[in-house]
Order: C-alpha cells, then sequence, then structure tokens
C-alpha cells in the first residue's frame, strides 16, 4: 500500500470498518422466497386470464346488445309498414331465445367469476366496498324483477352488464395490490 | 470488494435466465449474494431478526423487478441498492428505540486475538452508534457511497450526511479508546495484584 492509498483509506475508512468479517447468515431462505415467486406467478396467470375473460365477456355483452337494437329497430319499421299485423309481436323470436340462454349462460359463468375475485381481493377502501354494495344491490333489484319477467333479454344484459362493473371493481384492486407489492 | 462482499460478478446467462423468471437461476444469485446481503441488512439494522426479514424481502422484490434491470450499472450494485433501501425503510418503520449498550469482554494478550478483539470492539461500537449515525458511517465509509447518495438514500440533505459521519467517526473513536483504556488498566491492575502475591 504506498501513502497514496493510505491517505485515501485513512480519509474512506479510516476506523477500518471495511475489515470487519461477513456475517454469516445461519439460515436458508431459498425456500420462502421461491414459494413466494411460484405464488405471485401463479396469481398473474390467473389475473390475467380472468382479464382476458372479461373483455370477452365484455364484448359478447356488445354483441347482444347491438343484435337487440337491431332487432327493435326492424320491429319498429316492420310494424310502421304494417300497422295492421301484429300477429307474434309478443313472443320472442328465435334469435331473441337464442340470446336470452347466451346471456343467462354469461350471468352464470359471470357470477361465478366475481365469487373467485372476491376470494383473491384483499381489504377495499370504503369507497370502493360502498360501490360493491350499491352494485350487490342493484343485482338484486333486477333478480327480483327477473323472477316476474324472466325472458326480459333487456334485464338479463343489466344483470350481466352490473356483474361486470363488480369485477372490474375487484381487479382493479388486485392491480393496486400488486403495484404496492411491486414498489417494495 | 466492498466492505460488505457485494461485488461479486454475475454471469449474462445466469441474469439473463433470472430475467425469464427460471427459478434455478434465481436460486444461484440467492446463494451467491445471501450472506453479502445479510450482512449488509444487520450493519444497518443491528438486528439480526430485522435483517433477516429485510434479506427475504429485498430478494423477493429483486426477483420480482429483475426483467427491468437494464445492465448500466452492475449487478451486484442495483441488488445491494434494494438491500439498502428495504433495511432503511424497515428502520423507518420501526418505533424509535434507545442504542443497546454493549457488554464488556476480556482481551487475551496474543496478535490474532488482539486483531479479534479490535473487530469485536468496533463490531459493538458500531451497533452502539444510533441508526441514522450507523448507516452512514456504514455506506460511506465501507460500501463507499458519496455523500449526496447517501442523502438521496436517506431522503436527507448532503450536510446531514456529512454531520452523521464525522459524529458517527468521532463516537466510533471514542467507544473504542474507552474499552481500551478500560482493558489496559484491567492488565495493570492484574499485575499489580500478581507482583503483591
Amino acid at each position: 500500500m504506498n501513502a497514496n492509498d493510505r491517505w485515501n483509506n485513512a480519509t474512506t475508512d479510516p476506523l477500518g470498518l471495511s475489515d470487519l468479517e461477513a456475517i454469516e447468515p445461519g439460515y436458508d431462505g431459498w425456500a420462502r422466497i421461491e414459494s413466494s415467486l411460484r405464488s405471485q406467478v401463479a396469481a398473474q396467470r390467473n389475473w390475467r386470464r380472468t382479464g382476458g375473460w372479461l373483455a370477452v365477456a365484455a364484448s359478447l355483452v356488445l354483441i347482444v346488445s347491438i343484435s337487440i337494437r337491431n332487432n327493435e329497430d326492424a320491429a319498429t319499421f316492420e310494424s310502421s309498414l304494417a300497422s295492421n299485423t301484429n300477429a307474434g309481436a309478443s313472443n320472442p323470436t328465435a334469435r331473441d331465445t337464442d340470446n336470452i340462454a347466451a346471456l343467462i349462460s354469461l350471468s352464470q359463468e359471470m357470477e361465478d367469476q366475481v365469487k373467485q375475485l372476491r376470494q383473491e381481493t384483499s381489504s377495499m377502501p370504503a369507497e370502493s366496498v360502498i360501490y360493491v354494495a350499491e352494485l350487490e344491490d342493484l343485482i338484486a333489484q333486477v333478480d327480483n324483477e327477473l323472477s316476474f319477467t324472466p325472458d326480459s333479454i333487456d334485464l338479463w344484459g343489466q344483470r350481466v352488464n352490473l356483474l361486470l362493473d363488480l369485477a372490474q371493481i375487484y381487479q382493479q384492486q388486485w392491480q393496486i395490490d400488486y403495484g404496492r407489492m411491486a414498489a417494495l | 470488494m466492498t466492505g460488505s462482499g457485494f461485488d461479486i460478478h454475475l454471469d449474462e446467462v445466469t441474469l439473463a435466465s433470472a430475467k425469464r423468471g427460471d427459478m434455478r437461476a434465481c436460486e444461484k444469485i440467492y446463494r451467491s449474494y445471501h450472506t453479502p446481503a445479510y450482512t449488509l441488512a444487520v450493519r444497518i439494522c443491528k438486528c439480526r431478526e430485522l435483517a433477516q426479514e429485510v434479506t427475504q424481502e429485498a430478494f423477493i422484490t429483486a426477483f420480482r423487478r429483475v426483467p427491468q434491470f437494464r445492465g448500466e450499472s452492475p449487478f451486484w450494485g442495483w441488488l445491494r441498492r434494494v438491500v439498502i433501501n428495504h433495511a432503511i425503510s424497515s428502520l423507518r418503520k420501526l418505533p424509535r428505540h434507545d442504542a443497546v449498550e454493549f457488554e464488556d469482554y476480556m482481551v487475551a494478550t496474543s496478535g490474532d486475538q488482539e486483531r479479534l478483539g479490535h473487530a469485536m470492539d468496533l463490531s459493538q461500537a458500531l451497533e452502539k452508534l444510533g441508526d441514522g449515525d450507523r448507516q452512514v458511517v456504514w455506506l460511506h465509509d465501507v460500501e463507499g457511497y458519496k455523500h449526496r447518495e447517501i442523502a438521496d438514500l436517506l431522503g436527507k440533505t448532503e450536510s446531514y450526511s456529512k454531520t452523521r459521519l464525522n459524529r458517527a467517526r468521532a463516537r466510533l473513536r471514542s467507544l473504542i479508546d474507552a474499552n481500551e483504556a478500560q482493558d489496559s488498566a484491567a492488565t495493570t491492575l492484574g499485575a499489580t495484584l500478581n507482583a503483591r502475591l
């Protein structure tokens, strides 16, 4: 060690703290780290799948809504041409029946998804909890109306849309939680 | 080599594999840097249980974020910073506490044991410092951070870092001197007693 090194060492580490030996941990924490990383990867995959599923559900609702709108427009046009013809107007068409079946199936799947999301989401801020409660009240109201008119496309569409909103709240909460974890 | 022994080169293949989420590569990194990370965490936190927690969390964060590591600086420097950030953050969350007094111990007379004794003096004196002083003196004197960098890490000013460093060094010196004086007195007393007997 030359004079310059000695001087540098004296100004950067005059007490020789660098000479202190490393401290052996005496434990192996790899298993815990690996488990944490694996569970995070699984959660990410699960949520990516759910996110994709939500997008598909939203697209389906949109398609059904457009289809309903087209049916209504066609019905209005036909009724203006032949105002006397009203045979079968109160009965749902075959397309309506298909749409209702699709919405009922979508609604059931959405409900399962929301159930799963609810289990996987941590505690939420008060505002989100209030919003969730309001949405659940609205779903209960729609269910009540559906008990009187089970073939209403409009009501089934509303139900699916409300479930979509609910799922999005849970998904956003997860994204916040995940962002917080990643920022640590 | 840095004081905590962090400056270990990591090969590109292992790094690339870890970025892809390969667990074997992550484990290799963990095994390579576990001791330096733990040493650094103990030096900053003082408490070994807390240091263990800090080290675990730091590795989890590092492996989650490694895909974002661009390689502009050495990997070890990046990992070291993750550990330091976790340690500082963990200390901030703790309620304020007084420094723990270190226990006296006997000093042997052989050369090796004297050096060991000095290291123990230093190590224990370091533990006697307050959190702020200990962080600054370790980061500056051992890890080689500059005052500006320490100020950034701690969210303080450069003059805070300079003041803390001077104070920490002075305190360490006085603690070591006091201990040596005590040992010297004990030796003299022992010699006097021996002479009387």
